[in-house]
């Protein structure tokens, strides 16, 4: 279907540049801030109902990480130039940051994945032989201490790390929002709450997709799930949930009360061009319905049975998935649908299937960190090996009586 | 410290993989890159030599078209560019000095985008509603008829 | 072929006060021809900046084009065009402008008491043809638009590689070999200036002609515009009929409020134009 212009768009102002590509960037690099949030709070912060899922957020984010420059590279027009960036940075500009961010959080991080699975790979190291031997003694950096005074060494330099890592993960994903809320020539972008949406619905993103991951995961080893640790997570999911749909809310409102010049515009758009991804997606299906689902279970904790925490707690989470991508898609794509003229609109975006920037390309890029993650898995371990031990299938009213204890 | 052996490795590692990063950015580094800003002054000059002028400007034509010239400055068409009609002058008169008959429009779709009647135009410009003021039908070379493109009469 | 002339050219020498076209024959075109070419072969064959520069003025090194002599500015007088989209042609013909893109285009403003309608079919580049509105017109204009040039220019504020620049006369440009195709500057001008080719993949716009004017030529629009509603001018020259305009007429730009500062002023602009 081809696009069609109503009312008046300046001429060149008809295209949609930023892509689907440019709608992953913000999605995956979402995951990796809100995964690592979730590590922080108990690397950082100490909040053990965390413990459970603390490798596998560290995990996923450096998963999601190693993904995150691939959309970027897809859009260039120069993908072979993109190393320009790092060559000829010009400040000035908020792309610009993009190279030492990234490179500086991706060194924090894997430095960070070090520490915590150091011990994991020396037993490798010391487990196996050949070339296994080999890669696991690289990896140790030749250094095999694992007395008690070596691993206090590496639980501070976690925390430290966990420290530096924090603000910088968060800018990381804030960057993103300064990218799109500094541009003065887009009404729909330009505003200073934009890096903070940014922000509190990567934290949501995040920490849905550990809520759903440890299911699955969970399933997977045919284990139940922690009980603390589900609630835990539907609490803070809910937490920044209310954050960033009052947020969102708060942009709208203020807009519309204002009533300058580019609202009417704007409110066309998203009553017309962006009904469906806006009002329906990420307001009522991903951000009404999840906000009931959470306060059922946060609220109704102590009533609840294990099976209903856990089922709404997925869904919601699932939901939350959604309504984070339909966010970044309103923004990106929304902001282009609209031209500069505030007179015109293009009737819609449809993102190529096949193609460098296509639909598929954006299912690999998201599907490719969960790849990671086997592999992570298998080389490293993601559980804790003692944690795997221990928590071989017990009895099924004790795992039950021990959840309700706990979350009383 | 015996203990935090590994610290200081990994530590090593980080730094010999900064060092080599910056060693090789000195090299992919442009040599006029902030001459006089954050920008490569080379291009500068690539800009300033990009392509050669294809418009010359009127004058120009007037070397070979001398009649065409006296007549037009004349006329009431004395500020519209020949290259406006036809074309520019180095698509016509080439590099290496070679000559093409350049393209004329002589139907009235030509005329009809500067004097046909329509909503914008000065009122004071000279306009007509074309079906109105050509007495057959308008088609084909309508205008030629009766104006001369290079002294079309007040 | 004719041999390079030793006569210093009517092409650099500064503009005169009255628009009249300088005294050019067909042996000082060829002329020409031969020295911006042997400039850019100097160029290429690894010569310095200088040398080149100095090549293509066809004087000694030290007396080639100096930036610094110079502060472009642009004036459009809206009351003057007829919207036959000239420019646009003459633009797309001296700049090999893809199709379906434009450096300069034309709008065209119809205005009643209560509705506004506006229109720029392929960027005014056939002219313009009789237009149906669904209310009764009161005033109707044209509005020729490109590239400001803008003197605090967003475009060149988020360029994450120094791609995209102002030169000291005043031009924005875009460097094409270090442009990554990223698309920020085309989101940031609040004016639609910019695209990216589908032929290079990088940003390009409007260059005020920078290949003809730092030779002495008028960008490719002014050069062609039969009205006058385009103009061309040098800040730095006192006498300069633009300069005047600025100084003394009373001048608009578009989007004052956004505090770009444009370098294309408009005359006898309207409020319903952006």
């Amino acid at each position: 279907m081809t696009p069609e212009i109503s009312g008046f768009s300046f001429p060149n102002d008809v295209h949609v540049w930023w892509s689907l590509m440019i709608v992953m960037y913000p999605y995956i690099t979402g995951f990796v801030a809100g995964a690592f949030i979730v590590t922080s709070l108990y690397h950082l912060f100490g909040r053990t109902e965390f413990k459970p899922v603390a490798r596998l957020a560290m995990a996923t984010s450096f998963a999601f990480l190693l993904v995150a420059s691939l959309p970027l590279q897809l859009h260039l027009g120069h993908p072979e130039r993109g190393i320009n960036v790092m060559i000829t940075p010009h400040f000035t500009s908020a792309m610009a940051g993009f190279g030492i961010l990234y490179s500086g959080y991706l060194a924090i991080l894997v430095l960070e994945v070090w520490f915590v699975w150091r011990h994991e790979i020396i037993l490798r190291a010391r487990r196996t032989r050949g070339v296994k031997r080999a890669f696991y003694a690289t990896l140790a950096l030749g250094t095999y201490d694992t007395g008690p005074r070596a691993l206090e060494v590496d639980h501070r330099a976690i925390t430290l790390l966990a420290g530096i890592g924090l603000p910088g993960a968060c800018m990381l994903h804030g960057y993103v929002g300064f990218i799109f809320g500094a541009i003065k020539a887009n009404p729909w972008w330009s505003t200073p709450l934009m890096p903070v949406i940014f922000l509190m619905s990567a934290a949501v993103s995040g920490i849905a997709l550990l809520m759903v991951l440890y299911q699955v995961v969970s399933k997977l080893r045919a284990r139940a799930p922690d009980q603390p640790c589900v609630s835990a997570l539907a609490r803070w999911l809910w937490f920044f949930l209310i954050l960033t749909i009052t947020l969102e809310l708060l942009e709208i409102i203020v807009m519309a009360y204002e009533r300058s010049e580019s609202w009417l515009i704007i409110s066309e758009l998203l009553t017309t061009r962006l009904q469906f991804s806006y009002v329906t997606m990420q307001m009522i299906v991903g951000g009404l319905i999840p906000l009931i689902l959470l306060a059922v279970v946060v609220l109704m904790n102590r009533y609840l049975h294990e099976r209903v925490r856990n089922t709404l707690s997925t869904v919601a989470a699932f939901l939350c998935l959604l309504q984070v991508f339909s966010m970044r898609w309103n923004i990106v794509v929304g902001g282009q649908l609209m031209s500069k003229s505030l007179r015109g609109l293009r009737s819609h975006y449809d993102p190529e299937v096949f193609g460098r920037e296509g639909i598929l390309m954006a299912i690999t890029l998201f599907a490719a960190p969960f790849v990671i993650l086997w592999v992570f898995d298998r080389v490293l371990g993601i559980e804790e090996p003692e944690a795997a031990a221990a928590a071989a299938p017990p009895a099924r009213g004790e795992a039950t009586e021990e959840g309700s204890i706990h979350a009383a | 410290m015996e203990h935090a052996r590994h610290v200081f490795r990994v530590a090593l590692v980080l730094g010999a993989v900064v060092a080599a990063v910056m060693v090789t950015r000195g090299f992919l580094v442009p040599k006029s890159y902030g001459m006089y800003g954050p920008y490569r002054y080379d291009n500068v000059v690539e800009q300033m030599n990009v392509r050669l002028p294809l418009h010359r400007g009127a004058a120009a034509c007037g070397e070979c078209h001398d009649d065409q010239a006296k007549k037009r400055a004349a006329g009431g068409h004395k500020n519209v560019s020949c290259e406006i009609c036809h074309g520019p002058l180095g698509l016509h008169v080439k590099d290496d000095g070679s000559v093409e008959a350049p393209p004329v429009d002589r139907s009235y779709l030509l005329c009809a985008r500067c004097h046909r009647k329509i909503d914008g135009r000065p009122a004071r410009f000279p306009q007509v509603v074309l079906e109105q003021h050509v007495s057959g039908p308008l088609e084909g070379h309508a205008c030629l008829g009766c104006h001369d493109p290079h002294s079309p009469k007040p | 072929m004719a041999p390079t002339s030793t006569t210093s050219l009517p092409v650099l020498q500064p503009e005169p006060a009255t628009p009249t076209p300088p005294e050019y024959g067909r042996r000082q075109f060829l002329a020409d021809v031969m020295r911006l070419s042997g400039g850019a072969l100097v160029f290429i064959a690894g010569g310095t900046v200088a040398d080149a520069l100095a090549a293509v003025a066809g004087k000694p090194r030290g007396e080639a084009y100096s930036w610094d002599e110079h502060l472009y500015a642009y004036l459009i007088d809206t009351s003057k065009c007829i919207g036959c989209g000239s420019c646009v042609r003459a633009c797309a013909a001296e700049n090999k402008v893809p199709d379906g893109f434009y450096r300069t285009w034309i709008e065209r403003y119809v205005i009643g008491m209560e509705q506004t309608h506006v229109d720029s079919p392929n960027g005014g580049k056939d002219g313009f043809g009789p237009v149906q509105v669904g209310f009764t017109a009161t005033k109707s204009f044209f509005v020729p638009k490109m590239c400001n040039h803008c003197r605090a220019t967003p475009c060149v504020q988020v360029c994450p590689v120094g791609a995209s620049y102002r030169t000291k006369d005043g031009v924005v440009m875009v460097d094409t070999e270090r442009c990554i195709g990223c698309a920020y500057c085309v989101q940031a001008c609040p004016f639609g200036s910019r695209f990216i080719s589908p032929v290079t993949h990088t940003a390009e716009k409007c260059t005020w002609c920078y290949h003809r004017v730092t030779k002495g030529l008028k960008p490719a629009c002014v050069e062609v515009c039969p009205t006058g509603t385009r103009q061309f001018g040098d800040l730095k020259r006192e006498d300069d009929p633009v300069r005047l305009a600025i100084a003394r007429d009373r001048v608009e730009v578009l989007q004052g409020h956004l505090l770009t500062e444009p370098q294309c002023y408009y005359l006898h602009l309207d409020k319903e134009v952006r």
